[in-house]
């Protein structure tokens, strides 16, 4: 799994690749932590190249989303596959996430 | 048949997957979704077996195996840790604000979402999980 | 929201035997396992016919002991077998002459608190070759397996001559006749796996290559092969500390082996215990830890 992190002007994206697995969540979640720690909280989470995420993944991703309304941001996902847009939805994510379909719109999303 | 024997390890899981795809792609014409939905609850069961099924002791193997049929995929995961049942726990809090949200739990609830049938034997040679996925929409 | 959902579980608890094997008993349930101790328990003849199931009649064939009889070309009786009553353990030793250091066939199996069955040591030589044993252990047979302190003279003799340490040696396909043999006799006794502790990497590779897999240590044996590559830590550690930590160690079996018994995994704070291998009978897991390796 890697992540980039690319600086915007109303928020900042973080593109992963990969699979966001058991194996490897703990690496995202300790990433997104320091990135709100950082006062990053207005976050684009761009899942485009993420090919796989299990339960362990979806915990990573409520964490960050947590921590980042509790300090006045957001977190949006952008891009998600159909595998993994299925476990958004069977967990029933999708009521409290906003998915878009690109990063572009997400931030348009934060700037609007 | 397809088999494949991988240790107790977070570093398996990957493999895993990969050998499911394989084996479907060998077999062909499952759907990607199918596909999905097995890789699936095959990581969330392994990882349960990962997670809780050695407590400290040496992790040992895991096998996977996947038979197919014209209506149906069988997968068969083999381990010998301690048993851990996949009893239909309450479903996680779907409906909840976000602060009630419950970050654990879904490993199994997803297993319950995608797959069809689902057996569990625990005995002295082991603990044997099979699931049972349609894949042929009549 | 949910799906309909059939859910069916089952548990093939194994019910509590009596200590008694009576025709009654074995009239119920043909499928219920039978431990050991309850053939330990019958009497002398019974329990003979029973464990003659045991040594392959091919590998008697070989030193021309009759497969019923257990009696050589001489008249002396060359098989042996202690199954105690109130015991469920049994010990079977063969021998190509009569005499203790012709011995080639050694195997010790128990009921285990489970109620299934371990191999407890399984030792088959090839008594064309000369003895390399430690010595008489003190119950009257050699032992390879270190456990009484180590022989390193004659260890390192029997590396030296290309010997893996511990005496599973896989003569003329002897091994596998013998596990052969040995599951179709669990069968009989209703048992479906059996269990097997390595006391050497090289064994624990020879018992993968039969179609074991691990009901503990396949992550140790994971890691042993990750840290025996270039680089790592115990590739590292082969160091010619000893004559056991060759540099080239690193790539066979043997070597491997020799480095294990030696002491090596240290190197990556681990001990070669805790391991246990599980075959479920008439499967073969594929297991391979090491893979492509030269023995």
């Amino acid at each position: 799994m890697d992540i980039n992190f690319i600086e915007k002007q109303y928020a900042d994206i973080v593109q992963v690749s990969g699979s966001v697995d058991a194996l490897t969540a703990s690496v995202l979640s300790d990433y997104l932590s320091l990135k709100i720690n950082q006062d990053h909280t207005n976050l684009v989470l761009d899942l485009s190249e993420v090919e796989f995420m299990s339960s362990a993944g979806l915990r990573s991703v409520l964490a960050a989303l947590k921590e980042c309304r509790n300090k006045g941001g957001d977190l949006l996902i952008a891009g998600a596959q159909p595998g993994v847009e299925k476990v958004l939805k069977m967990s029933g994510f999708t009521s409290i996430l906003k998915i878009f379909p690109d990063s572009e719109n997400a931030l348009a999303s934060f700037s609007a | 048949m397809y088999q494949i024997t991988r240790s107790a390890a977070l570093r398996s899981l990957p493999e895993f997957r990969k050998y499911i795809n394989l084996a479907c792609s060998q077999r062909g014409c499952i759907a990607k979704q199918v596909i999905g939905d097995l890789q699936l609850a095959v990581d969330e069961a392994c990882t349960n077996i990962i997670t809780h099924g050695y407590n400290g002791m040496n992790p040992g193997s895991i096998i996977l195996s996947l038979e197919f049929t014209d209506d149906w995929i069988e997968v068969t995961i083999t381990d010998f840790g301690l048993a851990f049942e996949p009893s239909p726990a309450p479903a996680p809090n779907l409906e909840a604000g976000l602060e009630d949200r419950p970050t654990g739990g879904f490993g199994i609830f997803f297993i319950y979402q995608t797959m069809d049938q689902i057996d569990y034997t625990s005995n002295l040679y082991g603990n044997r999980l099979t699931f049972i996925k349609k894949w042929n929409p009549h | 929201m949910f799906k309909q959902l059939q859910i069916r579980k089952s548990s093939d608890r194994i019910e509590p035997v009596p200590v008694q094997l009576t025709s009654g008993w074995l009239e119920k349930n043909s499928q219920a396992p039978i431990l050991l101790s309850q053939i330990n328990n019958l009497p002398e003849n019974i329990k003979k016919r029973v464990y003659r199931n045991l040594i392959p009649s091919e590998l008697l064939a070989r030193f021309q002991i009759d497969p019923v009889s257990w009696k050589g070309t001489g008249g002396d009786l060359q098989v042996q077998i202690e199954a105690q009553a109130d015991s469920g353990l049994v010990r079977i030793k063969a021998y190509s002459y009569g005499a203790q250091q012709d011995e080639f066939f050694f195997m010790e199996f128990s009921d285990n608190a489970l109620g299934s069955i371990d191999i407890k040591e399984l030792q088959l030589s090839d008594p064309e070759s000369p003895p390399f044993g430690n010595g008489v252990h003190q119950e009257g047979y050699p032992t390879f397996s270190g456990s009484t302190g180590r022989n390193l003279e004659r260890e390192q003799r029997a590396m030296e001559a290309g010997l893996p340490p511990g005496q599973i040696w896989d003569w003329l396909g002897a091994l596998k006749i013998t596990l052969n043999q040995f599951e179709a006799f669990l069968a009989s006794l209703g048992q479906r796996a059996y269990f097997f502790e390595p006391h050497f990497y090289s064994a624990a590779w020879i018992f993968e290559k039969r179609g074991f897999a691990y009901a503990q240590g396949h992550k140790l044996m994971d890691d042993i092969h990750a840290e025996f590559q270039p680089g790592g830590r115990l590739y590292r550690a082969l160091d010619s500390s000893s004559p056991f930590r060759q540099p080239d160690g690193w790539c066979t079996v043997r070597g491997r082996a020799w480095a294990i018994h030696d002491g090596i995994l240290e190197a990556i704070e681990a001990k070669w215990e805790g391991l246990r291998m599980v075959k479920l009978l008439g499967r073969k897991a594929g297991v391979e830890t090491f893979p492509d390796a030269e023995f």
